[in-house]
């Protein structure tokens, strides 16, 4: 082939590794280790990577230019000779020097749940403008947060709005985002509930379509992937804003809810010959091996078997501290590094299989194909479990994870994470082929920087810390929308928003407001409590009801390695703690009460 | 469980006797299929049911979402106070069009025919 002899834009992401003023120029190594000279321009500029709602913050490109500095530049690659000549026309830093990275300042992901919250409020409920109610809820919303007249009200999606407004409360105390969380727990039981009296438990709708006063409730899945059955993945995901919620106000009616819908899971989902859980029910008889489920029948899948764990497991865990549910996340864990390791194949898990846990490589859309998140959200999951109960074959898959995605799952000439790529290389391919494009979703980026920020929490591991700082620049540089606020669902390859189709929307059936902030709560956890050692304060509003003992674990950290330093009730120091067991004695009250907690890293890892 | 369809002035209904449960359900909803095929409005006649567990609720939620995609009437006639309940306790009830007896669950089709 000819060498191309046309000019053409892209991002470059790299470690400044000189800078020669005179001639205008500095030199910039990938992630991967490739050098480039970068030519400025008199037209060249630079900003420094700001939060939602912060203001434009001009670089000076002439200081920041320094040896080791990462930062991103886009511009314009011209023939020149039997080269290229890269000219720079826009930078973005992610900090002021080599050593700072903005999103790593305390509060970086405190502000930013509160402005991707306080947009979903607006947009979904016009607050403060007009009270909370869901019936005004809607799944889709346009780029600037419009209603685009759609009438389905998805009991995952609401469940996924509820979790990321519970978790803003958790890190702002803003009692607003936990009224709205409470209404829509209240809204999901009322109106998404199914209880069933035969078998004593519960299972959730798909979802209603609100037609004015009247609603149609749909039992089954109404998307191809799942049409006509109840799926896992929607019951498990009808737990995950509930839960949120019960941590903070401890609603034991939420706790019933949970414990009956895990029955569900036991009694039905589960495959007690061959372990793991099963990802469809026949919506009539809850056979997962009915003929009418197609080729959903008798399959099991990452999200069967592993999403129970980030979605609500660990939370309710994190709430309750029941052994049983402990003893749930260990099965789940356990299942996972059984069978989905397949690394004489292929450098990804497999994600989809048959009754016997032979590889399902012909279902749908997935084939064989990785959803590299997939990949990255199981090694953030097991590090987490890892603190729980200790275990080499969780530390052990979790690194492998680590260590090999970056080649294969990111882009290491740009940055970012892509999306779904082939399991396998086909012969003289040297890059696992893009399924469907080579762009950066929203939520892969997340997976990523979770996964690799508590790696390096908590093993302490500098190439950790390097793809976790790689990771959160991307998305704080790309994927927030300073324009209408939130996030882009994509971004391409070169960092720019992607905005057609669904693409363009801030609520879909993919995004509710979930993924964005349950990476703000514990990018600030993992961040301050594991990697920075900053203090931190967390809020809670448990109910008169609630469990006179409330347990104020962030999230499963090393034992040890947080300390609960002092207490407020309703603004008044409150003495009645176990400062290393991170639990409150609440006293008998007949209101609400408002519960601060400042929990401080401890300077030696227990 | 026992299942009888016939034709009252041309409106298709559909008379159910017995229990309806886990074994039984599937049956209730095999016979309830040619309906949505055939687009026509259906009385179900639920005078003779003794028995309704959670399966035949999601039978009938299933039945409810074929209808309406189809824009297609369901009528629920002849509905006990018990089978009421249940139906009212998992919350769905109001969303059924329901008469007491079948010659004003038929009128009600013809009407607004």
């Amino acid at each position: 082939m000819q060498p191309l002899r046309f000019s053409f834009s892209d991002l470059i992401a790299g470690y400044v590794t000189y800078f020669d003023r005179a001639k205008a120029c500095f030199g910039l190594q990938t992630s991967h280790g490739h050098d480039y000279d970068v030519y400025l321009t008199n037209n060249t500029y630079g900003q420094i990577v700001r939060n939602l709602g912060w203001p434009w913050h001009t670089a000076n490109l002439g200081e920041m230019l320094s040896s080791g500095q990462y930062l991103y530049v886009y511009g314009i690659y011209y023939p020149q000779g039997d080269d290229y000549r890269f000219e720079a026309k826009s930078f973005v830093f992610p900090g002021t020097t080599p050593d700072t990275y903005n999103h790593e300042e305390p509060d970086w992901w405190i502000n930013q749940i509160q402005a991707i919250a306080d947009h979903y409020m607006h947009w979904q409920f016009d607050y403060p403008n007009q009270p909370i109610d869901y019936a005004n809820y809607r799944t889709i919303l346009h780029l600037a947060g419009g209603k685009k007249g759609d009438f389905l009200q998805e009991t995952d999606t609401i469940s996924r709005l509820v979790y990321g407004l519970s978790s803003a409360y958790l890190l702002t105390g803003k009692d607003y985002f936990l009224d709205a969380a409470e209404k829509g727990t209240e809204y999901l039981r009322r109106h998404m509930r199914f209880y069933d009296a035969d078998e004593d438990l519960i299972y959730w709708y798909h979802g209603i379509q609100v037609m004015g006063k009247r609603e149609q409730k749909l039992l089954t899945s109404e998307f191809g992937d799942d049409h006509d059955s109840i799926p896992a993945y929607e019951q498990i995901y009808a737990l995950a804003g509930p839960i949120q919620t019960f941590r903070a106000t401890g609603d034991p009616r939420i706790l019933h809810d949970a414990e009956k819908t895990i029955e569900l899971f036991d009694k039905f989902y589960i495959d007690r010959e061959q372990g793991g859980y099963f990802s469809h029910l026949d919506p009539i008889t809850l056979d997962p091996r009915a003929d009418s489920l197609g080729n959903n029948r008798a399959r099991k899948n990452w999200n069967s078997v592993g999403d129970h764990a980030p979605a609500y497991l660990i939370n309710l865990w994190l709430a309750t501290g029941e052994q049983k549910y402990a003893d749930f996340l260990e099965y789940t864990f356990d299942t996972i590094v059984r069978h989905f390791p397949d690394y004489e194949n292929s450098p990804f898990v497999q994600e989809r299989f048959y009754e016997d846990w032979s590889h399902d490589t012909t279902w749908g859309w997935q084939q064989n194909r990785a959803v590299v998140g997939h990949n990255l959200k199981i090694a953030w999951n097991l590090m987490r479990m890892h603190s729980l109960k200790p275990k080499e074959d969780y530390v052990a898959l979790a690194r492998k994870i680590a260590e090999l995605m970056p080649s294969v799952g990111s882009d290491q000439q740009r940055g970012g994470w892509y999306d779904v790529v082939e399991r396998l290389l086909d012969e003289g391919e040297e890059i696992h082929r893009f399924v469907w494009h080579d762009r950066k979703a929203w939520w892969q980026q997340e997976q990523a920087i979770l996964a690799y920020l508590i790696l390096h929490g908590v093993l302490k591991d500098g190439s950790y810390q390097k793809h976790a700082r790689e990771a959160a620049s991307f998305y704080n540089a790309f994927q927030l929308d300073h324009d209408d606020g939130g996030v882009y669902f994509n971004v391409l390859a070169n960092g720019l928003p992607y905005l057609m189709g669904n693409e363009r929307l801030k609520g879909s059936h993919s995004m509710s407001g979930y993924h964005s902030m349950e990476l703000c709560y514990l990018a600030a956890v993992y961040t301050n409590l594991l990697i920075t050692k900053q203090p931190m304060d967390l809020h809670f509003r448990p109910r008169p009801d609630a469990n006179r003992v409330l347990r104020v674990q962030p999230d499963i950290l090393p034992p040890g390695s947080v300390r609960l330093e002092s207490v407020t009730i309703d603004g008044q120091a409150y003495q009645n703690f176990d400062a290393e067991g991170l639990s409150v004695t609440l006293p008998e009250s007949d209101t609400p009460l408002r519960v601060k907690v400042r929990l401080v890293p401890m300077p030696v890892m227990g | 469980m026992e299942i009888q369809t016939q034709q009252v002035d041309a409106i298709e209904v559909v008379t159910v006797q017995g229990d309806i449960d886990s074994k039984t359900a599937p049956a209730f909803q095999e016979a309830l299929l040619p309906f949505y095929a055939s687009n026509d409005d259906l009385v179900l006649n639920m005078s003779q049911v003794t028995f309704m567990s959670s399966a035949g609720l999601r039978v009938l939620l299933s039945v409810y979402r074929q209808a309406s995609q189809a824009s297609t009437r369901l009528v629920l006639v002849g509905l006990s106070e018990e089978l009421q309940d249940t139906m009212s306790a998992t919350g769905f009830l109001e969303h059924f069009e329901t008469y007491t007896t079948l010659d004003e669950g038929i009128a009600a089709i013809k009407q607004k025919a």
